[in-house]
């Protein structure tokens, strides 16, 4: 009765509510910070961006459009708002015409090279250790995804705090679990005796995001001057390296597109490890005159192809980067590209060391080679003597070279008819220790469902250096070797028996997960997720047995991916 | 351990272990600093990916009996699709996720 009596009172005085006459609407004079936030804004110059967006987002009279003037971001920065606008806010377009208005946003509001350098990672799908230098920012932020998606934005003042509300709107329970302090406001004061901060996360972060990921930077500002479409067609270079596969040395041919930012490829290389050659066929986009966006595929019967994300230089002679595939893109190749002149380029070679002692046969990668290299024309330093050349084409040189007995150990350059490659070979008299590469590896349980995400190991052998100690900086880095790899039960938990369920390591240290769903035969139909230990063990030609390893920890599948594949099209 | 002895149900178990180096980590309060790999979730409890010592020991599992009240929830709204916005039928084709688990769907928003 007492709840009917207060919803009726409510009801009531809603209905007086609604018949009272609006309050008349308060016009503030914007203060001086606000006009310069105002001003920051950048013009939108795009019939197309304009006509897209603005039925919601409103024109002023220097054409900015509202929200979307006040931020840069990069090309998957860009799609994800538009397929949040599509999926969120109703806005109907046209794949080709979001094509078009990506490409405006990522070029006019995007970033500068440096700025989008320092978050490659998010776009290149690397799986580092990253931590943002400002705890409470970090925090916040990292708790529901990477700190990658945020230091890819630049925004003003007011678009980082409606961003923050943003999320606070969609997702209510993030006020609970990172933007909100819980308990109690503290009244003890900190050990610099000052009174506590008692903002909650949230107002610690928004201005730090301000101060350090602001819209306007001397960086973008220099940057869109100077941005231009840059002419890429040509040779290039191609070496790679993959975990698990090793070196990649080849050529890249590039071809004009459809427009001026488009690129068509051709790649051949050669994987050093097994001798098989490798062509793939792509196509490639590059935004904000720098950030390349592109896609390729080996053969006819390859329908996903690998994505490539790779940064131009400044000089457009180089593109880096990673090119990748898998369920959760984590299988990749670190690419260098850089440009063929008219001068020979020493790439690498076919190894990462060469023992003391002894003749071997060294392929060295490279272009431009002249026909008639002698022996005199390679040089990898004192104490290496090169025999013979073995075989000599434009992109490959064999020799013969002797290392000698008290050949001085560390890294040497290696100089092929004038040209230099820095650190290509390290000299190494004997293997003191393994690693096994990542320390931390992480594999997803999937194949039913979901797919799997794999995780390759890889055994690095180590010379302990001048000092002698291991784990020190003068280490020497002798390159994969091959081990034997087996599953160790890293105990957690008593008897649950991690290693029989959560999957199987191959010969060449590639770790797949078991599928995924509940598993009847573990106990309380648990999924077959756990952690291990990864083990290497190397028999040395001395008849030494090393042995390391490393941590795996085998874990649920994502049920929601926020990827943006499409930017590569 | 060659020259104790267990003497209750606990220390024996510990004997069986070859290797006990997370044992020693634990309990949470104790542990050195965990590795979670980028984009994995920290903190909430337990964690998506990795509990608070950055292992699996301390998930919800089988993830599948809890996956509705975190879609209902919108508790994890980085890995499971979020009932309020992103995918309001996202059960329609399954009534009990434990049982019906092959009918979920992977979400691309």
């Amino acid at each position: 009765m007492l709840t009917g009596c207060a919803i009726s009172a409510a009801v009531l005085s809603l209905s007086l509510l609604a018949q009272q006459p609006p309050p008349p609407k308060e016009t503030k004079e914007p203060t001086e910070k606000e006009k310069e936030e105002i001003d920051s804004g950048i013009p939108i110059a795009s019939e197309v961006v304009r006509k897209a967006c603005s039925p919601c987002h409103k024109i002023d009279e220097k054409q900015r459009m509202s929200r979307i003037s006040w931020r840069r971001t990069t090309p998957e920065g860009w799609e994800f708002t538009i397929k949040r606008m599509v999926e969120l806010n109703g806005l109907k377009i046209e794949p080709a015409e979001a094509r078009e208005v990506l490409k405006y946003l990522a070029n006019n509001l995007g970033l500068a090279p440096e700025e989008a350098r320092a978050a490659s990672f998010e776009a290149e799908k690397r799986m580092i250790d990253y931590k943002y230098a400002d705890k409470d920012t970090n925090e916040v932020c990292s708790k529901c995804h990477s700190m990658g998606r945020v230091i890819s934005q630049r925004r003003s003042k007011g678009e980082w705090e409606l961003l923050v509300a943003m999320h606070r709107g969609y997702y209510p329970l993030s006020d609970f679990q990172a933007f909100r302090r819980g308990g109690p406001p503290r009244t003890e004061p900190g050990p610099d005796g000052r009174p506590p901060d008692n903002r909650h996360p949230m107002d610690k972060a928004i201005p730090k995001l301000a101060e350090d990921l602001p819209l306007k930077t001397p960086e973008w500002s220099a940057w869109s001057a100077n941005m231009r479409v840059p002419k890429l067609v040509g040779r290039w270079t191609f070496t790679g390296y993959q975990p698990g596969k090793g070196r990649y040395y080849g050529e890249t041919v590039i071809k004009p597109g459809e427009k001026e930012d488009e690129a068509q490829t051709e790649t051949r290389y050669v994987q050093v490890k097994t001798g098989e050659t490798i062509t793939r066929h792509g196509r490639a986009l590059v935004y904000t005159g720098f950030q390349w966006r592109g896609r390729s595929f080996e053969g006819s019967t390859d329908k996903e192809g690998w994505r490539e994300v790779m940064f131009l230089d400044r000089n457009q002679r180089e593109l880096t980067g990673r090119w990748f595939t898998g369920g959760y893109e984590e299988t990749g190749i670190d690419v260098t590209m850089a440009r063929v002149g008219s001068d020979p380029m020493v790439l690498g070679l076919d190894r990462a060391a060469l023992q003391t002692g002894g003749v071997r046969t060294v392929q060295i990668y490279g272009a431009n080679f002249p026909a008639d290299l002698a022996a005199g024309a390679i040089d990898f330093g004192h104490g290496v003597a090169v025999k013979r050349v073995v075989s000599a084409s434009p992109s490959l040189v064999k020799a013969e070279v002797e290392v000698a007995k008290d050949a001085t150990l560390g890294p040497r350059d290696v100089s092929v008819a004038g040209v230099v490659r820095e650190g290509a070979a390290m000299i190494y008299d004997r293997i003191d220790g393994i690693k096994v590469k990542p320390q931390a590896g992480m594999a997803r349980v999937g194949g039913i469902n979901f797919p799997k995400q794999y995780q390759q190991f890889e055994a690095v052998a180590f010379h302990n250096g001048a000092d002698g100690k291991p784990d020190t900086k003068d280490d020497l880095n002798l390159g994969p070797v091959d081990v034997t790899w087996s599953i160790e039960e890293y105990t957690a938990t008593y008897d649950d028996n991690d290693k029989d369920y959560v999957g199987t390591l191959d010969s060449n240290g590639l770790f797949t997960p078991n599928v995924d769903g509940p598993n009847v035969k573990r106990r309380g139909n648990a999924n077959n997720v756990g952690d291990v230990w990864v083990v290497a063990t190397y028999k040395t030609p001395e008849g030494k047995v090393l042995r390391a390893r490393a941590h795996l920890l085998v874990t649920m599948p994502l049920y929601v991916k926020f990827d943006q594949p499409e930017v590569s099209q | 351990m060659k020259h104790l002895k267990s003497i209750n149900r606990k220390a024996a178990r510990i004997d069986r272990q070859a290797d006990v180096v997370a044992l020693q980590q634990g309990p949470p309060q104790q542990a050195p600093a965990p590795h979670f790999p980028l984009g994995c979730t920290l903190i909430f409890s337990p964690g998506w990916e990795a509990d608070r010592n950055g292992g699996t020991a301390g998930l919800c599992t089988p993830v599948e009996r809890d996956l509705f009240d975190c879609h209902a929830g919108c508790f994890w709204p980085a890995q499971v699709p979020d009932q309020l916005n992103h995918a309001p039928d996202w059960t329609a084709k399954c009534a009990s996720a434990q049982k019906d688990w092959r009918k979920i769907d992977l979400v691309f928003p």
